[in-house]
């Protein structure tokens, strides 16, 4: 296993290794179209997320929620579930945190700090429960129902700030919130909530490495009819993988509110989930593959803002180069491109079953002939 | 010498580190019947791609007609006069038949495919062979066996004088298997040479002229028929003595353990698959169910092991009605089932052996406690299995998807096996599995039985219902027509039962 499992570890990482610098290769073609020294750009762009503590801070900060979602994301896809909608998740999270902080102020702080981080999570998992229920019993797709969802989300949470929750301000946001989350290295944003992220993805870990849960949740993503088969209940461990990915959405959003802003301001969570969902793609959904990955992607967005003010290259270019990586990653042509190579040395490790297969074909033909031609 | 249209000497051929042939030799002469042995992995599909151009060889000679080629590309094969079938058939489901056989070799008439000129060449063939099919029937609504004749007017349309068969018979109940022989021997007949890759001996032995046999990647011997026989053969292939016929030893056959009482279950388009089944399985007794996929027996499986709901009618295991249980409270009466789709059912082929091999304990101690697995245990377990069962490689930590077919089962049956408590719903055990493991499957589930287990065995393959079986029944468009001991049942019996024709009634078909 050990070795099993380590080549594809480095087999991986050197493909988001060659997916990064292939991005990053195109990202520079258009800096030069544009009249920049892409080598300058970039060098501003990460310097700029690491510059003194205001830098180190707000790349932290952004750490901090997408850590959260791309572990909400990739843990439903551990169940084989694509929970799109992590994204509505924190809107629906970050507004319940808003709410029992901004109106419930006459309850004992400690109690309410539970009421909101509960609360939150307790409604992103309930929200997340309605596309896996209607995924398992009815075969709905869980992503139309989920990015359909995500609309119904961000719109309620708008309808609901600027209307019974507002604070009659001319924006629309919320009173502000009692309980907040401590703040540190000022002037950046960071809080707090970054522990509260970290220990929620190693929890997240420890569920997929050690637990039966954690079995069962891989096996249903990974072959759902024989965890049938074997009675391992594989309509529950998806439903409930992905309600805990609803309730981490939702934890992104309390924390944002409660860390951040203090009061919940409309549209706070922009894009939140589908980063999440971007980072955990790149990584094949690799729970171990997140951090790394979220935290490059901080440092790329933080550094963006240093890059535009210091070049005449817009922060755009950023979200164009993690779209690159989404695009590469998931046509996975820099990972071919190399694999051709070692095609012969993969072909070694499953020649055994190649052998196999054509003589086993033999048997899966006569069951997929059999599904055609059965049931006349 | 010169009479051998095919010379392949030497042939080498590798998967990254792993020796798929070793050491190739095959010839074939014009108009005879020559089939390739071995077990699985043994390198017949191998060798006989390269021969196709579908694999390049490392090293060897490939002679066509005494001209020599390094390697080959289909399209040259096939314009040698090299044809396939291969065991997955080629064919486009929502394509007619003449389109299938016409697919990429279109007769055009100006700017349109020349329909009329197809028809008049494929009826050629069928006229001359017998190779009955149906035009202007979609592949999807034709028989396997049809879908194979027609794989076969595919390969003479291209103008095959060379015909490779890969373990065509797989897919044929005997019946059919008699007719497709009558085919090969009106196109041997014609001069046309076969290539028949099988690892069923008794159709080898009918079929062939001469026969050669590889094993583990090695040209063993190539002899006439006429000078060897199915012991021979096999002690070639495997190397050593074999015995299929398990011995059944008499067993004491205790009380009921399970019973079906008038079982209708839908299937996937229709609304009954089953209808109305009833029998009893007895402590210690292998009842078998014989009958041709797809009349109801997969379903019948998936019914009683929870995997399918029951419309009507009963299932008990010791009197306790199971019926639209869940699959695991059903195991947890006692109930073990080895799949009959491997692959998918049977068996994770993303993860290892060893979480595989626990799957159907894993919830229980030792190897979970209080929510969180216990991996030495997991890990101790798969190593005795692995142990107890033979399984090759022994690596729990080995991916399922690595191993061969023959070890990858013996996952399956370990799994259930082990676990078992009261019945075993054997279905398809040894499908698609290579001699040396059938045996050690087949004894296996008899030693299964000495324990007082009751047994329910779906095969397709005759020989083995009657070489476990204590009763048969057969079952027939989801319904049971008959039911017999296995000392009054014979192959011929049974066929016909399967074909659906009544007992005592003409055997014309």
């Amino acid at each position: 296993m050990q070795n099993a499992e380590q080549s594809t570890f480095i087999s991986s990482l050197t493909r988001i290794i060659l997916t990064i610098l292939l991005s990053f290769f195109i990202g520079s073609i258009i800096i030069l179209a544009i009249g920049e020294n892409p080598l300058t750009v970039y060098g501003v762009l990460f310097s700029g997320a690491f510059k003194g503590q205001l830098g180190i801070g707000s790349t932290l900060a952004m750490f901090t929620p997408l850590l959260l979602t791309s572990t909400a994301f990739a843990l439903a896809a551990q169940a084989g579930a694509s929970n799109v909608g992590v994204e509505g998740e924190v809107f629906l999270g970050g507004l319940v945190a808003a709410y029992i902080a901004g109106f419930w102020t006459n309850l004992p702080k400690p109690l309410l700090y539970i009421l909101a981080f509960g609360g939150a999570m307790l409604v992103g998992a309930l929200w997340a429960l309605i596309p896996a229920l209607l995924r398992v019993y009815l075969r709905v797709s869980e992503i139309c129902v989920t990015i359909l969802m995500n609309s119904v989300a961000i719109f309620l949470a708008s309808y609901f700030v600027a209307g019974p929750m507002s604070a009659g301000a001319t924006f629309s946001q919320s009173p502000p919130a009692v309980i907040r989350l401590t703040q540190f290295f000022r002037p950046s944003r960071l809080n707090t909530g970054i522990f509260i992220s970290i220990f929620a993805f190693v929890l997240m870990w420890v569920l997929m490495k050690k637990t039966t849960l954690g079995f069962r949740i891989r096996m249903t993503g990974t072959n759902p009819s024989f965890t049938e088969t074997v009675g391992l209940k594989p309509k529950q461990s998806f439903i409930i993988a992905m309600m805990i990915s609803g309730a981490l959405g939702a934890l992104a959003g309390c924390i944002e509110i409660l860390g951040v802003h203090g009061t919940y301001l409309d549209n706070f969570g922009a894009n939140l989930g589908t980063n999440g969902m971007l980072i955990s793609l790149i990584v094949d959904n690799q729970i171990m593959g997140v951090p790394f990955m979220a935290f490059f992607l901080a440092i790329l967005r933080n550094g963006a803002m240093a890059m535009q003010q210091a070049t005449n290259v817009p922060k755009s270019i950023v979200d164009m180069i993690s779209a690159l990586f989404i695009i590469f990653a998931t046509m996975n042509i820099t990972f071919n491109f190399v694999s051709k190579r070692k095609k012969k040395l993969q072909a070694a490790a499953s020649s055994a079953d190649l052998l196999q297969e054509t003589d086993g074909k033999i048997q899966s033909n006569a069951e997929s002939e059999d599904q055609a031609h059965g049931s006349k | 010498m010169q009479d051998y249209i095919i010379e392949m000497n030497n042939i080498r051929k590798s998967f990254g580190s792993v020796q798929a042939i070793v050491d190739g030799q095959f010839n074939l002469k014009r108009g005879e019947i020559h089939s390739l042995i071995g077990e699985n992995g043994a390198g017949k599909s191998t060798l006989m791609k390269i021969l196709f151009g579908m694999l390049d060889p490392d090293e060897g000679q490939i002679k066509v007609r005494g001209e020599e080629y390094s390697c080959l590309q289909p399209k040259k094969a096939i314009a040698l006069g090299i044809g396939m079938v291969h065991q997955e058939f080629m064919l486009v489901n929502d394509l007619t038949v003449l389109e299938n056989m016409i697919l990429g070799f279109e007769p055009r008439k100006g700017w349109q495919i020349d329909f009329n000129e197809a028809k008049r060449r494929a009826l050629v063939y069928i006229e001359q062979y017998g190779l009955h099919a149906q035009l202007d029937k979609k592949i999807s609504e034709i028989s396997l066996a049809e879908a194979q004749r027609v794989e076969i007017i595919k390969t003479l349309m291209r103008g095959a004088e060379i015909i490779i068969l890969d373990e065509p018979t797989a897919v044929l109940t005997p019946q059919e298997t008699e007719g497709l022989f009558k085919i090969l021997e009106n196109l041997k007949q014609d001069n046309k040479s076969i290539v028949f890759i099988s690892h069923k001996l008794n159709e080898v032995m009918e079929i062939s002229d001469r026969i050669t046999v590889m094993r583990r990647g090695a040209f063993v011997n190539t002899t006439n028929k006429a000078d060897t026989d199915t012991k021979a053969l096999a002690r070639m292939m495997i190397g050593r003595e074999v015995f299929l016929d398990i011995k059944r030893s008499e067993q004491e056959k205790g009380k009921m353990v399970l019973s079906v009482d008038d079982i209708w279950v839908p299937g996937d388009k229709e609304t009954s698959k089953v209808k109305g089944v009833s029998f009893d399985v007895r402590e210690g007794e292998i009842v078998g169910i014989a009958g041709i996929d797809g009349n109801g027996q997969s379903e019948l499986v998936e019914a009683i092991c929870g995997l399918r709901k029951i419309e009507k009618g009963e299932v008990r295991v010791d009197g306790k009605a199971i019926n639209n249980q869940s699959p695991l409270a059903i195991r947890q009466q006692g109930v073990s089932h080895i799949p009959e789709d491997r692959n998918t059912r049977g068996l994770n082929r993303q993860e290892t052996v060893e979480d595989n091999l626990v799957a159907t304990v894993v919830r229980d101690a030792p190897f979970s406690k209080h929510g969180f697995m216990h991996r030495k245990a997991v890990r101790s377990y798969a190593e005795e299995l692995i142990e107890k069962f033979d399984i090759r490689p022994p690596m729990p930590s080995h991916l399922t998807s690595s191993m061969s077919g023959g070890n990858a089962q013996k996952v399956v049956v370990a799994r259930a096996i082990s676990d078992v408590d009261r019945v075993l719903i054997a279905s398809q055990p040894t499908r698609g599995v290579d001699i040396g493991a059938i045996e050690s499957i087949r004894a296996l589930i008899e030693q299964a039985t000495r324990t007082g287990i009751g047994v329910l065995l779906i095969s397709a393959d005759l020989q083995e219902i009657l070489s476990l079986a204590d009763r048969i029944l057969v079952m027939y468009e989801g319904e049971i027509v008959g039911s017999m001991a296995v000392s009054e049942a014979n192959e011929e019996k049974l066929g016909l039962l399967m074909m659906g024709v009544k007992e005592g009634a003409n055997a014309e078909c």
